[in-house]
């Protein structure tokens, strides 16, 4: 989860130096140290949760939509239920069955254009007397085998059609019937008889009669980084060249259809290509540099998707000759707001590169699908990022004009919904609400208080050492949860909850995530907790082992206490801890429950009579009644009576046994301890 | 022979050296096997814990450990030209975190007295590298001890390994004397005969040599070589007295002969109980108990109510009821000494029985004790030859029945419960019927009645609730965290008053106090009717968990089986903590983390340990100042809880500004006892903290 893996999931992403963008312009050094700070504390995070991001497009672990704060994305209704039958599964099944089935190289190349974006030009909508179309001319272009004769490579180009193409079109203005479309035959790409073609490509050329100069691009730059990862330059070269005797500008584009080895390098899916304008002729090769620039500053390549004109269209490889475009087409990737974007949405919706969405156009097909429904009713509201850094010193503010998460890309539609995806999803920050006039500000900082323990089961971190944390992408947890809560009671949602507590941050801060995220350990040996040993609390014995031992040792060692004293005492001793009594008013059940489990055993060792002594002492002490002496006694004398005959012969063997004993233990203890004697307690 | 002696001391002493060598190699080889058999009887148990462990760990999925290509290769080069050098990639594996360190401690669920060490155990280890400052303060600590432990190591003899070593010895003297009379009998010339009976005579002699005491040279020896241990004639008397502790005589005065043993003397009922009085504890109802070194002994106690009747209904057929002269001449008697029993019985052991008795009674003959014990040894009477049904009440022959010597003292150990309820002692003397133990009773002392006391009068509950309050008010203003131990109060000729130890270290007088149950400094109790968790009620003003003698009301006194109590205010006696669990801490170290969560206020564990001196606490902190790690917690103004050797699980919880809990000193029926409650509420998993300022 560390930029190192982030690189090696194939996405570079710039971490922040596009945010330095809106910095006005102070000394460059204060701008750097500002910066430095900067990075310091956003850097980590934020590539963190760029890397989960991507992780989540690849292998969703769940599903934005089913969160109760972001219902709004869910747009699948029960409706269908009602007219729903069994037949239909199969139906649908088959129908998919027989699209499988046909070659996936079909007959047509059909080309269905969704619009031409350029970022300087005002919505269409907005001027009324503004051309909201441009020509588009695709071209063919065949590049032959070289020749010994030949200089350079002979070039074919086959002209397939000119097409008006909407310029900034809405997407929610536009009905996708209504895109324009072309077919290019799949005879074309056949091998021609007059040259060997090694590759074939197509040329999109947009003309448009425009008064305005460009300000973006100044120089015909070829951008190679917005390609495919390893096509070489010469798949999607962009030549440039202005056809100024009309006043119009000219914008090109070339992508490779099939490559040298005839390779087939466009899919179905849906494409945005940059479009390279062409203003002062051709550059000569030598003094081309591979840089876009803007306003004298570097641009990341994705920049070039905002700032750019691009071309946004859909590739079908269909057999359908008709040349329907009503074919059910997938729609565009992403809306376009048509407003200005900042350099902050760039940077993250990543789904607008269209050569890198190609392979995720799966997954986030719907997504997007259900972003265009959502987005309807779109609230106009601006919302200020605010970065607080450097102990909160420090601040750097972003402005972004939509709801979707700067993190992950991901259309939140309400500000209600933003902030708390934010809250919850993006915890290593906090997120504090501050309503602002244009739109709503949200103060960024970093949480301290992150608790990046593992929330799993705590066991998978030992099951094999740092399994839980694999680098080799997500591991599936073992579950922990243990109680589901069904329909909890919500409170109404309202975006008070994000506003800064008044009482200090200690109840923000605090982690969300509670519960036994950690391994425990047994307290006596240290060794970890297996998760069926859990509910079984060590200390729930009153009366650990040693102390059982303790308490008749600590007997053993009166020289002065004779040996049937001290049974009886090591027995009621073992009996009181391990009921743990602690009232006067317990003793007389005690003796009865003494009698009980110990009685068999006071009649076998011969200690009724030291028993009786202690029932005495107890009433002595006004413990017990007089009626709890004679029933415990009633009660030992069934017990003596119950017990067969052989024991009764036995006893007068314990009872010499027991005399033996009593010498022999007695020079024992005088030869070992022989400190203690009763006597010494009293004083 | 003495002349020979003088030249062989020397010899003696090498050979007591040697001998004395020998056996204390032996016993430290014998101690070094036994440490050894525990270490692996304990390495077991480990073990068997880590299988179980490893046996579910191979279930699991495994991860491979990848190939790193950072770390390169490791490769073996042989210095011998015909090998390769061989190569292979570094696999390397995650780091695995380290547990704390944990010293090892006992579990405890109740606090521990120890007495205060007087001797220094071990020199603490400083490391490897004593240090300047360490030595300076070793030097110090050992200053504050009487001594090192094993600091006489050397010249140390116990009784054991001196009977060992005399033992030892006289074997070197009988040689000895055998060379001699060999000697002997060479140069006197002999005859064969003749050396073959004095021979036998001399083997003979050593057969019985086990009993006889050796030669004095050996004693010389010793005590040449302990001079600390005694002279020669000490030396040997103590030998002497090791070789046969097991005789009668030998007992230690006070130790009673068993009762159920066939050596059971007729003896005063003081003596018989001497013991279970002595090592009782009224408080922790256990014998001997480990936290309170003083027990009071009962016979100050005062019967609470008096429950002993006079049985009014003959027991049997043969029941000694049934003859009425008894009876007339019982009730006379008794009435006659109603009186003078009024006297609380004296409490002291020696005098055997009261001598009004035999004033009284005057065929109770004096020497009884000797008697009786002569006849508690013939082993002719046996219990079970002895039914009670055997002799039907025929006079004649309850005059001839004997006595053991444990049933006479049983008979006074019961008559000073049953007093005259003859049927009721003969039942539980089991061998003896009633008739017997009438005429017994008739020659021992003389029958008499319960004495009657008068019935108890009510307080006066509105004026002492009043006065309650102003007490628990009071105490809470005088006392600036001046808290003393309880200590139960005994001072029998006149009322808590402001000498009575319980008040002057104002403290309440508990139910263990030996003043009457109307004294004006006892705590009353509560009576609630609710959970007791709120200053409504007077013990939880008074910071004590209810007393299930005193609060019968709130539910103290009830439900003993259940964990559920409705009064909240006596979950520390009763043990009602939480599931606590360990882990390694956020902070520092071990934590302790608890298992459901508990709300605000509610208790969750005893922070129990060793209880000891507020001097011993001294010696100890400063080692464990010295350690960085203290569990010392300050109970009162007596006592200190040190949790480093014995404990519980609440041991592990950090200290914080900013806790989750909070420590109480309680007073839970006598004792201090130190309670951590919940500060606020607390999820499940969270860490425990408290503030130990």
């Amino acid at each position: 989860m560390s930029g190192a893996s982030c690189k090696a999931n194939g996405a570079v992403y710039p971490a922040s130096p596009a945010m330095m963008n809106s910095v006005k312009k102070p000394k460059m050094e204060q701008i750097q140290a500002d910066h430095e700070l900067f990075l310091q504390a956003f850097e980590k995070p934020t590539q963190i949760y760029r890397f989960l991001r991507t992780r989540n497009l690849i292998a969703p672990i769940f599903l934005h939509r089913t969160l109760t704060f972001m219902s709004h994305r869910n747009g699948r209704s029960n409706a269908k239920r009602k007219a729903f039958k069994v037949d239909d599964m199969l139906q649908m099944v088959e129908k998919m069955k027989a699209e499988q089935e046909s070659p996936s190289l079909c007959s047509h190349l059909q080309l269905t254009f969704t619009g031409f974006f350029l970022k300087d030009e005002k919505p269409s909508s907005n001027s009324e007397n503004e051309q909201s179309s441009v020509s588009l001319e695709v071209l063919l272009v065949k590049v032959c085998h070289k020749k010994r004769k030949d200089v350079s490579c002979p070039i074919k180009q086959v002209p397939t059609g000119k097409k008006q193409v909407p310029l900034n079109p809405e997407s929610n203005q536009t009905k996708p019937g209504s895109y324009p479309s072309l077919l290019v035959s799949s005879n074309e790409f056949e091998p021609s008889n007059s040259h060997m073609v090694k590759s074939y490509s197509l040329l999109f050329r947009v003309s448009r009669t425009g008064r305005r100069e460009l300000n973006g691009l100044v120089n015909g730059v070829a951008n190679e980084n917005i390609d495919v990862v390893d096509a070489p330059s010469r798949k999607k070269r962009s030549s440039s060249h202005k056809d100024e005797a009309e006043g119009t500008e000219t914008y090109v584009a070339q992508m490779t259809v099939f490559d040298k080895n005839r390779r087939l390098q466009l899919l179905d899916g849906e494409y945005e290509v940059s479009m390279q304008g062409i203003d002062d002729g051709p550059v000569s090769k030598k003094r081309a540099t591979w840089e876009t620039l803007l306003d004298g500053k570097r641009l990341p390549p994705f920049e070039t998707f905002s700032q750019g004109p691009t071309l946004q269209f859909t590739l079908r490889w269909t057999a359908d000759t008709s040349g329907k475009s009503l074919a059910p087409v997938a729609k565009p990737l992403s809306t376009r707001n048509s407003e200005s974007c900042g350099p902050m949405e760039t940077r993250t919706s990543h789904h607008r590169t269209a050569l890198m969405t190609v392979k995720e156009s799966v997954s986030t097909d719907i997504q997007t699908k259900k972003e265009q429904a959502s987005c309807e009713p779109r609230q106009k509201l601006r919302i200020f990022y605010q970065f607080l850094y450097n102990n909160n010193t420090r601040q750097q503010t972003e402005a972004r004009d939509d709801l979707h998460c700067p993190w992950c890309t991901l259309n939140c539609s309400k500000l209600y919904s933003l902030l708390k995806h934010l809250k919850l999803s993006h915890s290593r920050f906090i997120f504090n609400y501050v309503p602002h006039t244009k739109g709503a500000r949200i103060d960024v900082s970093i949480n301290e208080c992150y608790d990046g323990s593992y929330v799993g089961n705590p066991q998978d971190i030992h099951s094999q050492p740092g399994f839980a944390f694999s680098r080799n992408g997500p591991v599936k947890r073992t579950a922990v949860t243990h109680i589901l809560v069904c329909r909890p009671k919500r409170i109404k949602p309202s975006l008070s909850e994000f506003l800064e507590s008044e009482d200090g941050e200690l109840e923000q801060q605090r982690t969300y995530v509670s519960g036994h995220n950690r391994l425990y350990f047994h307290s006596d040996s240290c060794m970890p907790l297996r998760p069926q040993e859990m509910d079984v609390d060590s200390e729930d014995e009153r009366d650990p082992e040693w102390l059982r031992e303790k308490t008749a040792t600590q007997l053993d060692e009166f020289t002065d206490v004779n040996e049937g004293e001290k049974e009886v005492m090591k027995l009621w001793n073992l009996h009181v801890m391990n009921h743990g009594f602690i009232a006067d008013n317990q003793m007389n059940q005690a003796i009865m429950l003494f009698v009980e489990s110990q009685g068999a055993h006071i009649v076998r060792r011969n200690l009724c009579r030291n028993f009786l002594l202690h029932l005495v002492s107890m009433h002595d002490f006004n413990l017990v009644s007089t009626a709890t002496i004679d029933r415990a006694m009633v009660q030992l004398q069934q017990i003596q009576q119950d017990l067969p005959e052989p024991e009764m012969e036995q006893s007068d063997q314990t009872l010499a046994s027991a005399g033996a004993c009593n010498g022999s233990t007695l020079l024992l203890s005088v030869g070992k301890q022989g400190k203690r004697t009763k006597c010494g307690l009293t004083d | 022979v003495a002349a020979s002696m003088c030249p062989d001391k020397a010899a003696w002493r090498r050979r007591v050296k040697s001998e004395y060598m020998r056996l204390r190699q032996l016993k430290r080889l014998k101690k070094v096997e036994q440490v050894k058999n525990l270490f692996r009887s304990n390495r077991e148990k480990i073990e068997e814990q880590t299988n179980i462990l490893n046996a579910e760990w191979c279930k699991l999925r495994i991860q491979s450990i990848p190939l790193s290509p950072s770390a390169g290769t490791c490769t073996v080069e042989f210095g011998f030209p015909g090998f390769k050098a061989q190569t292979i990639a570094v696999r390397p594996l995650s780091t695995v975190t380290g547990m704390p360190f944990m010293y090892s401690w006992s579990p405890l669920q109740h606090n521990f007295m120890v007495e205060d060490e007087t001797f220094l155990h071990n020199i603490p280890y400083m490391g490897d590298e004593v240090l300047e400052q360490d030595e300076a303060f070793l030097e110090e600590l050992i200053d504050n001890y009487d001594g090192v432990h094993g600091d006489r190591e050397g010249g140390f003899i116990s009784d054991e390994i001196f009977k060992e070593l005399v033992e030892a010895l006289s074997q070197y003297s009988d040689h000895d004397e055998e060379e001699e009379e060999e000697a002997s009998t060479a140069k006197m010339g002999k005859t064969e005969d003749e050396k073959v009976m004095r021979r036998s005579s001399v083997e003979v002699r050593d057969l019985s040599s086990s009993k006889r005491i050796p030669s004095d040279m050996i004693f010389t020896a010793i005590a040449s070589m302990f001079p600390y241990k005694g002279t020669t004639e000490e030396l040997k008397e103590k030998y002497k007295d090791l070789l046969d502790p097991a005789s009668q005589v030998k007992l230690p005065p006070l130790c009673t002969p068993n009762l159920d043993g066939p050596f059971a003397k007729s003896v005063q009922r003081e003596q018989s109980l001497h013991s279970f009085h002595t090592l009782f504890c009224r408080r922790c109802f256990k014998y001997d108990c480990f936290l309170h070194p003083f027990h009071a002994s009962p016979n100050v106690y005062k019967r609470k109510s008096k429950e002993i009747r006079m049985e009014t209904e003959p027991c049997g057929a043969d029941c000694f009821l049934l003859q009425v002269e008894f009876i007339d001449q019982n009730v006379l008697r008794s009435q006659r000494s109603r009186r003078r029993r009024r006297q609380p019985r004296p409490t002291s052991s020696g005098v055997p029985g009261p001598s009004r008795s035999a004033e009284e009674n005057k065929d109770g003959d004096s020497d009884r004790e000797t008697t009786s014990s002569s006849e508690g040894n013939s082993r002719s009477q046996t219990p079970t030859k002895l039914c009670p049904g055997d002799d039907d009440g025929e006079q004649k022959a309850c005059c001839v029945v004997q006595w053991s010597g444990a049933e006479e003292s049983l008979f006074r150990v019961l008559r000073g419960t049953y007093f005259n309820n003859l049927c009721s002692i003969a039942r539980l003397i089991g061998t003896k019927n009633c008739k017997e133990v009438y005429e017994f009773a008739m020659k021992e002392f003389l029958i008499h009645r319960v004495p009657l006391e008068d019935g108890g009068i009510l307080p006066q509950k509105k004026k002492r609730k009043h006065r309650l309050w102003a007490k628990i008010q009071l105490k809470k203003d005088n006392s600036s965290n001046q808290v003393y131990n309880y200590q139960p109060c005994d001072h029998p000729d006149h009322p808590c008053d402001t000498s009575c130890p319980c008040v002057m270290t104002q403290n309440f007088c508990e139910k263990f106090c030996q003043c009457e149950n109307e004294c004006q400094n006892r705590f009353p109790g509560c009576r609630c009717k609710t959970q007791c968790n709120t200053k409504q009620c007077p013990c939880y003003l008074a910071v004590r968990e209810c007393d299930p003698d005193l609060c019968m009301t709130c539910g103290a006194a009830e439900h003993w089986d259940s964990k559920v109590v409705s009064c909240k205010n006596c979950s520390i006696q009763r043990g009602l903590k939480k599931h606590l669990l360990l882990a390694p801490s956020d902070v520092a170290g071990w934590g302790t983390f608890i298992k459901e969560p508990v709300q605000k206020n509610e208790f969750i564990s005893e922070y129990c340990g060793e209880l000891i001196s507020q001097d011993e606490a001294d010696r100890r902190g400063r080692i464990y100042d010295k350690y960085m790690s203290s569990f010392l917690f300050n109970l009162n103004n007596d006592f200190v809880v040190d949790a480093t050797r014995k404990g519980n699980k609440i041991r592990f919880a950090n200290h914080s500004v900013n806790p989750n809990c909070y420590a109480k000193v309680v007073m839970v029926n006598g004792d201090h006892r130190i309670g951590i409650f919940a500060k606020r509420a607390i999820l499940q998993g969270e860490e425990l903290f408290f503030d130990y300022r």
